[in-house]
């Protein structure tokens, strides 16, 4: 009702130039943010194209789409070793992954639903992992490792990783399970289910959608860590990914294209993972807030 | 009734026992070790420890590529907070904003994040092939538009090298600390805007009044880890330069990787690595401390 007191034409102007400015900032906006778009996804798709050209296309017109499509470079690629890589990190990022759920899982219960002397310690204790630099503690890993016979073995990567993933997991899961009505599990122990059948038959459906954000975070994690399996692996056949790539890349040195083609297989697996779950995705990454 | 509370007592700990194993055996121990190896002077082909004391301390006083490692590292700091807090912060705000339509924004947010998920190698190699010299994107754009004289070899001089290295960590990471910005920003109870919108404030009022003191917490947390992560920076600047050319690009991380594995100065790369300790403890404290102030005021 208010704005029928002010005439007509003073009405419209306002209207015009709140939207024309409305319009401009927006054009504006959308501008920057086609920009960024190209500079985000651009070099990917550079490389997914050049990939299926000669060497000396590439350097003669890296801009346009290949005159033939050379499926070749992505057989070489495979054949030279990233098969194996990937399989290689097939393993370890499953293994690992298991392992950090299953443990952090058991230490998330014990730290969510029972009160007991040093509790406060070892919620410390746990926690107090997401400050530690991995690069710190390299070194004496190195001769533990050695120590123990794990140099160069999966083990290598798997045990450190598990090491380090712990903490995050063990915090994700832990406030959730703090979020849950205890309920359920009352009324369990009244029906006389002993606590390991509560946990199993109770508390872990019910943090199906966490323990899911979890493994997923967890996985792209272990699936990408660098410095551990650089450090620790020296054999070609237990290389993952992306120290494999490296040395695929060293190795083949003049043939771009074929490094291109190598690119892509190790990119895809975590496109394709990401795009499949960005819901799980997000809601883990809301849930942990932030990680180191 | 008795076992079940003796089983009451010890279950706690018996489910949290092999979380604390591991974090021991794999986490902290090593962290202590490592400075009782710093003592030492020692390599992987002879492991025996010979005792020298504070030498390795007074060596890196001495050496000439700390100051340019640490130089590095501040830059690297320095850079990613004006990228991954600064210049994600205000995507996020954008895109939480009614200026983008909810379908470009989720086009938008997938397309933002999606360096994030890649190796980091996958990430080097594709950027070393970006700045090379004569095939790669970024000169022979630079050719194209007729700026040729700016055309650089990115990664291979002095002078450009760590600042091409920290320009891909800016591409890999924007959108990811964007993700958790538009994560917090949707935390914000929605009737704070509405209240300030009934009242004439403006887009920018509303971020500078309602966005950026609700999401305070997230800022400072944010900010710190992007810090601490400037000084711990070891993969991206190993894959595209292995700290070349001639140290110029190199970090304190990879500096230690260097010393420790490829010259087998373990007793030194100890040093190295509690230097490292050191300096990202420090900055965790100062983070508690500031934090708690907040929660005070």
């Amino acid at each position: 009702m208010e704005h029928s007191k002010t005439p007509f034409n003073v009405r419209m102007r306002r209207f015009y130039r709140v939207s024309l400015e409305g319009s401009i900032n927006r054009l504006l906006v959308y501008l920057l943010f086609g920009i960024l778009l190209v500079v985000a996804i651009y070099p990917l798709i550079w490389v997914f194209v050049n990939s299926f050209k000669t060497d000396i296309q590439l350097f003669d017109q890296s801009w346009a789409l290949p005159k033939v499509w050379r499926y070749q470079n992505y057989q070489a690629a495979w054949n030279y070793g990233i098969a194996r890589y990937i399989l290689n990190s097939v393993i370890v990022t499953t293994i690992s992954v298991v392992l950090v759920l299953g443990i952090s899982m058991l230490a998330a219960y014990g730290l969510a639903r029972f009160r007991f002397k040093g509790d406060t310690f070892l919620l410390f204790f746990i926690l107090g992992g997401l400050m530690l630099a991995p690069e710190v503690s390299l070194i004496p890993l190195f001769r533990i490792l050695s120590g123990l016979g794990l140099y160069n073995t999966y083990w290598a990567m798997i045990l450190p990783n598990v090491a380090y993933g712990i903490p995050f997991t063990t915090f994700l899961i832990r406030s959730y399970m703090l979020g849950l009505p205890r309920d359920f599990e009352e009324a369990a122990t009244i029906d006389g289910a002993s606590i390991m059948g509560i946990f199993r038959h109770v508390v872990i459906p019910l943090c199906r959608p966490i323990l899911a954000s979890a493994a997923l975070l967890e996985a792209m994690r272990v699936w990408n860590e660098f410095m551990f399996g650089l450090t620790f692996i020296t054999s070609e056949k237990l290389k993952t990914i992306p120290v494999g790539l490296m040395a695929f890349s060293g190795a083949l040195r003049e043939q771009y294209t074929v490094i291109m083609a190598g690119i892509i297989i190790s990119a895809v697996p975590m496109i394709v993972l990401f795009l499949a779950t960005q819901r799980q995705f997000i809601r883990g990454l809301a849930a942990g807030g932030l990680r180191g | 009734m008795k076992t079940y509370r003796w089983k009451r007592w010890i279950t706690p700990y018996l489910l949290i026992i092999p979380a604390v194993v591991i974090m021991l055996v794999f986490v902290y121990i090593p962290v202590v070790e490592n400075i009782y190896y710093s003592l030492f002077c020692w390599s992987s082909i002879d492991p025996t420890l010979k005792y020298i004391g504070l030498d390795n301390y007074a060596r890196i006083l001495n050496d000439k590529i700390i100051p340019i490692a640490l130089r590095n590292n501040v830059l690297y700091a320095l850079i990613s907070v004006a990228f991954q807090v600064f210049f994600a912060l205000i995507l996020a705000a954008i895109l939480e904003s009614r200026v983008i339509r909810p379908r470009w924004g989720s086009i938008f947010r997938s397309a933002f994040f999606l360096p994030s998920v890649l190796a980091v190698t996958v990430v080097g190699i594709t950027w070393q092939l970006i700045y090379s010299p004569n095939s790669g994107l970024i000169n022979q754009f630079l050719r194209a538009i007729g700026l040729g004289n700016l055309a650089h070899a990115w990664l291979g001089e002095e002078s450009t090298a760590i600042f091409a290295v920290i320009g891909v960590s800016q591409w890999q990471w924007v959108g990811y600390c964007m993700i958790l910005f538009i994560v917090a920003i949707q935390a914000i109870p929605e009737e704070l805007y509405e209240a300030a919108r009934i009242d004439g404030a403006s887009a920018m009022q509303q971020f500078f009044n309602i966005t950026i003191p609700m999401i305070r917490e997230t800022i400072l947390v944010l900010t710190t880890i992007t810090v601490i992560g400037g000084f711990k920076v070891f993969d991206i600047v190993w894959v595209m330069t292995a700290g070349g050319p001639n140290n110029a690009s190199n970090t304190l991380g990879g500096y230690l990787y260097r010393v420790g594995f490829r010259n087998d100065e373990m007793g030194y790369a100890s040093a190295l690595a509690t230097l490292l300790f050191v300096i990202t403890f420090a900055l965790t404290f100062i983070q508690l401390r500031i934090g708690r102030t907040g929660k005070e005021s």
